[in-house]
């Protein structure tokens, strides 16, 4: 026993023995400077954890700015190893792409109908956050639901939250997009120079990661334009004010090649529809073929085809959404209304639309079928019975999981809110005023211009005709597939005066 | 002396602490492979259609790699769609497909039920987006539980899964990215299905195929059928490898109340007894013996801790039999009920003379293929099977002749014969050479005309399967019985066994 005491000491002591001041000096010194590195590479990975971690929005207090510019997450998010979600590239690619390739991009945002206000460098509809090391930006609500309407050609736009985006024209904004996202002229120092031109600059962690960003952002461009390039050469280009909201998700979300679909169901282009008063739609058939009774579903539906994911979703941001639109007023009818004119109107209202259309009515919110309201029947065939089924997949184990989701076979009574501010009229946008919907199908224009900001008082609707609205609007042609104008015959058999009246009763919805 | 001291008195300590460390970690790997907690259904229908039955054990899929891999690997499904573009049904919303199970076993894993073979769809109309908009209750998809998936590609599926398994894509990398897209996983579950579910899924996939690998060399089982048997002889029973050939139809399974007793099961009866068909055909889904055993324990019982098997049963009892969907020709079915009951009743009547015997083989004159693939070594293999068990599986028989089978429901249970080789009820009283040679099986719109499904023309041709009748285990010979009679009665008799 006390030999290995013995040894063990004397082992201590030959140690000891052997090392002069220098050795120790040196061994010191050596050991100092291994955790000098070792500290440096530990305060290096806790600063690149914090960094590229690091998850916040540009926030706003007031909902409404909230609504116009908050981010819901549709920001690309997850981990930089493992980037998910988003569909649009980083902050500053964004705003550089329209300089870059002005041929791709021609008037900027601005000529897609995107609406710009002081004070803000970014478009209503887009949102800022930074995430995965970089200042991202991402969709919102507000980019397909929020209008502009001008009562004569000199004007200022009214900006009207919760609108629909009649104006927008997010068809070519995507193919801009793609094509721009695309082209060689997309580098690195093209960026520099075109935000240097315009007297801005990035920090110095994101000039590092530009040209890394630069590379996913092809090759998510690239993705994108794989999965869902068919719809944008489509037979029936969306054209401004409409989305196909179905077929990009069946592509995006699910992954399915639309090109062994149906071709026919690629053609499901709708109008954007209006975001206010949605207390009193729960439990309403939402979606123009009413697909989904829950606005909770419907809102957290949507913001998937702006971009968000299960796990990059920003539910505290999109709660703050619902609530407001719970609650948001319609917009009042901005000019005069000839009151007893409508209320002239407000009998024939009430005897020709308010079963289907009122709120409180016994038919408000229900499916009416195909076969009874029989207008234009893509949209609804778009949206399959299979396809339901795999959205009720599509947040598994989360309390948010879809639901309510149901395939249906005709298109839901709306109720008639703010009904001037929703021009063009049917889903698909194929009628452009309130008079022409009164007429006779043979009747109706059959070719205008949709998106043009003026407002035709006497109609009710936009001005669809004319130079102006030829310059501003996309043309619609309704013998195209998925633009019919036919079907939703009530009404147009009442006596001329009767439909004025009727028409001057509805500003006051 | 003291320091001596002191690391003598420690090393009780590091022991401790070291046997304390394997005992949480040997938790923590049971806890997190082995434990198991059930998923209760309070219904027998929900139970039917996601009950557990055992196969999550041995078979069952790590539920995120499931979720992930139809959005991962579409272009090894027929068609866009995901699972329910294999003819999988999907009802009130649920995440996972009729058939499907969810428990945990560690972690949660999905498996197989009875329900995924035995749920039957049906359209009265193709409906958009590829026919017209019709009305509603038309176009509309109706599931009918415990019905046969005549639309339901068992191989498909099967081949699904190894071809993704085969896929290099098939790794830990790329499926993690994926499921980053839907769940916030844990950092232990991640360790856990980075370094172990995944790369052990893989493995278990590619072994699948290799037992399955005798497949490659028979006609393909085509949607709605399987090889029942060949499986379990084969990996369960040991019995070497023949090149027999089992495929047949999937039956339907409701109402076995109608079935009291010893009554002929599986197409050539190979058991007759209701109780042993439902365990024998969960081994053939993957069901462990241990679970059985345990589950068994428990048919008597009462709650939620009752037998599985037991609620089946008790569902499969009163499961009723689906309505004819659209109206009758009362006046001519009334006519048809006299020739039923002359030329059909006495074999296919509940109560008559032959209904669930068998008959013999040369009698009926149908493909023989699936009667071969039953061996007398195979009863005995079965046989025990069980043996060390205290249940016992001891009505498996040898037969030579098929079921004389009752006919509820028939117009839902297309094609026909064993072997699903006749479309529809109109041709299986032609005589046979002038039934159909070829047609498409899977696709689920309704022939009313013949009655049967839709099995040519465009649509049937992109949704189904080509039946060729002149491949092995495929004739549409045989079961001459009414091929004889007049035009006029045939009608009459179509009609009257619409009401069935």
């Amino acid at each position: 026993m006390s030999k290995l005491k013995v040894t063990f000491t004397q082992g201590v002591l030959v140690d000891d023995v052997i090392s002069t001041p220098v050795d120790r000096y040196e061994h010191r010194f050596r050991r100092h400077w291994i955790v000098a590195i070792l500290l440096i590479v530990v305060v290096l990975a806790l600063f690149l954890w914090w960094y590229f971690g690091r998850d916040s929005a540009v926030a706003y207090n007031d909902i409404v700015e909230h609504f116009k510019y908050g981010s819901l997450g549709s920001e690309p998010g997850g981990t930089v190893f493992t980037t998910v979600g988003g569909n649009l590239p980083p902050y500053w690619i964004f705003k550089t792409l329209p300089k870059i390739c002005p041929d791709k991009i021609p008037g900027g945002y601005a000529g897609y109908g995107f609406v710009y206000e002081p004070n803000h460098d970014l478009p209503i509809g887009i949102s800022r956050r930074f995430r995965l090391g970089l200042d991202q930006v991402g969709l919102n609500c507000s980019v397909c639901h929020t209008g502009i309407v001008r009562g004569a050609p000199g004007e200022q736009p009214k900006i009207i939250p919760g609108m629909p985006a009649h104006q927008l024209d997010l068809y070519a904004f995507l193919k801009g997009l793609v094509g721009c996202s695309l082209d060689p002229r997309l580098t690195a120092g093209n960026v520099v120079d075109k935000l240097k031109e315009s007297g801005e600059s990035m920090g110095i962690m994101e000039r590092l990661i530009l040209p890394t960003a630069i590379g996913q952002v092809r090759t998510q461009t690239q993705d994108l334009a794989n999965k869902i390039g068919i719809l944008l050469d489509s037979p029936s280009p969306w054209g401004r004010g409409r989305v196909d909201t179905f077929n990009p998700y069946k592509a995006i979300q699910l992954n399915w090649d639309l090109s062994k679909l149906p071709p026919d169901e690629l053609i499901g282009a709708a109008d954007f529809p209006q975001l206010w008063n949605q207390a009193p739609r729960e439990g309403m058939h939402l979606h123009f073929d009413g697909n989904n009774t829950s606005v909770d579903e419907r809102n957290l539906s949507a913001a998937l085809g702006a971009g968000v994911l299960p796990t990059t979703v920003d539910y505290e941001s999109l709660s703050r959404i619902r609530d407001w639109i719970q609650k948001l007023p319609p917009p009042k009818y901005p000019w005069d209304i000839d009151n007893a004119k409508a209320d002239r109107g407000k009998a024939t209202y009430e005897k020709e639309c308010a079963s289907c259309h009122a709120f409180g009515s016994s038919k408000v919110g229900t499916v009416e079928p195909i076969e009874s309201v029989n207008t234009d029947p893509f949209r609804m065939n778009a949206y399959t019975y299979i396809f339901s089924t795999n959205q009720w997949a599509l947040y598994p184990e989360s309390p948010e999981r879809f639901t309510h989701f149901r395939k249906t076979y005709g298109y839901a009574n709306v109720p008639l809110d703010g009904v001037w501010a929703r021009a063009p009229y049917l889903h698909n946008g194929s009628v452009p005023t309130m008079w022409d919907l009164l007429m006779d199908p043979k009747d109706r224009p059959k070719s205008f211009h949709n998106g043009y900001d003026v407002y035709d008082k006497k109609n009710m609707g936009f001005i669809t005709t004319g130079p102006e609205a030829e310059q501003a609007g996309t043309p619609y042609d309704t013998s195209l597939k998925g633009n019919g104008n036919g079907g939703h015959l009530w009404g147009v058999k009442l006596p001329t005066d009767q439909k004025w009246d009727l028409i001057e009763y509805m500003k006051t919805l | 002396m003291v320091q001596l001291e002191q690391r003598k008195k420690r090393w009780p300590v590091v022991v401790g602490v070291i046997l304390v460390i394997a005992a949480l970690l040997a938790w923590g790997v049971w806890y997190k492979l082995f434990r198991e907690v059930d998923t209760y259904y309070a219904s027998n229908l929900d139970h039917w259609r996601h009950g557990s039955i055992g196969t999550e054990g041995q078979q069952g899929m790590p539920l995120w790699i499931f979720m992930v891999l139809p959005r991962m690997f579409p272009e090894y499904l027929p068609r866009p769609g995901g699972w329910g573009s294999l003819g999988l049904a999907t009802a009130n919303a649920d995440e996972l497909p009729i058939g499907f199970t969810k428990i945990t076993v560690g972690i949660e894993r999905v498996g197989i039920n009875c329900a995924f073979c035995h749920t039957a769809t049906y359209r009265l109309a193709p409906g958009p987006p590829t026919g017209p908009p019709g009305p509603e209750a038309d176009v509309q998809t109706n599931i009918v539980d415990a019905g046969p998936g005549h639309q339901f590609r068992v191989q498909s599926y099967q081949w699904f899964l190894w071809s993704c398994a085969r896929d290099s894509r098939f790794d830990s990398k790329h499926i993690m990215a994926e499921i980053a897209r839907i769940y916030k996983m844990s950092f232990v579950d991640k360790l856990l299905y980075r370094f172990a579910l995944i790369p052990f899924t893989k493995r278990a996939l590619l072994k699948q195929q290799e037992q399955f690998s005798w497949t490659e060399q028979r006609p393909p089982w085509l949607s709605g059928r399987v090889d029942p048997f060949n499986p379990v002889k084969y990996d369960v029973l040991k019995v070497p490898k023949d090149d027999t050939v089992g495929n047949s139809d999937i039956p339907s399974v409701w109402n076995q109340k109608a079935r009291p007793g010893l009554f002929a099961r599986h197409w050539d009866d190979l058991n007759p007894d209701f109780k042993e068909v439902i365990i024998n055909s969960a081994i053939g889904d993957g069901s462990t013996l241990k679970w059985i055993d345990n589950d068994l324990k428990k048919w008597d019982g009462e709650g939620e801790g009752r037998s599985h098997f037991r609620r089946i049963y008790d569902y499969l009892e009163d499961a009723p039999v689906p309505k004819y969907p659209l109206p009758i020709d009362q006046g001519l079915a009334a006519k048809g009920k006299p020739i039923y009951d002359k030329e059909c009743a006495s074999c296919h009547a509940f109560g008559a003379e032959r209904t669930g015997k068998v008959i013999p083989a040369d009698e009926v004159g149908t493909d023989t293929n699936r009667l071969a693939m039953w061996t007398e070594g195979a009863v005995v293999a079965y046989t025990n099977l069980a043996a060390a068990y205290s249940w016992k599986l001891v009505h498996f028989e040898k037969n030579n002749g098929w079921e004389a089978c009752g006919l509820d429901g028939v117009w839902l249970r297309a094609p026909y014969l064993h072997n699903g080789s006749v479309p529809t009820l109109e041709d299986l009283l032609n005589p046979v050479d002038q039934r159909p040679k070829k047609f498409y099986r899977g696709y689920d719109v309704l022939d009313h005309q013949h009655v049967g499904f839709i099995t040519s023309g465009p649509e049937a041709e992109k949704y189904g399967q080509l039946m060729d009748t002149s491949v092995r285990g495929n004739s549409n010979v045989g079961h001459l019985w009414g091929v004889n009679l007049p035009e006029d009665q045939k009608k009459a008799l179509v009609e009257y066994m619409k009401t069935l």
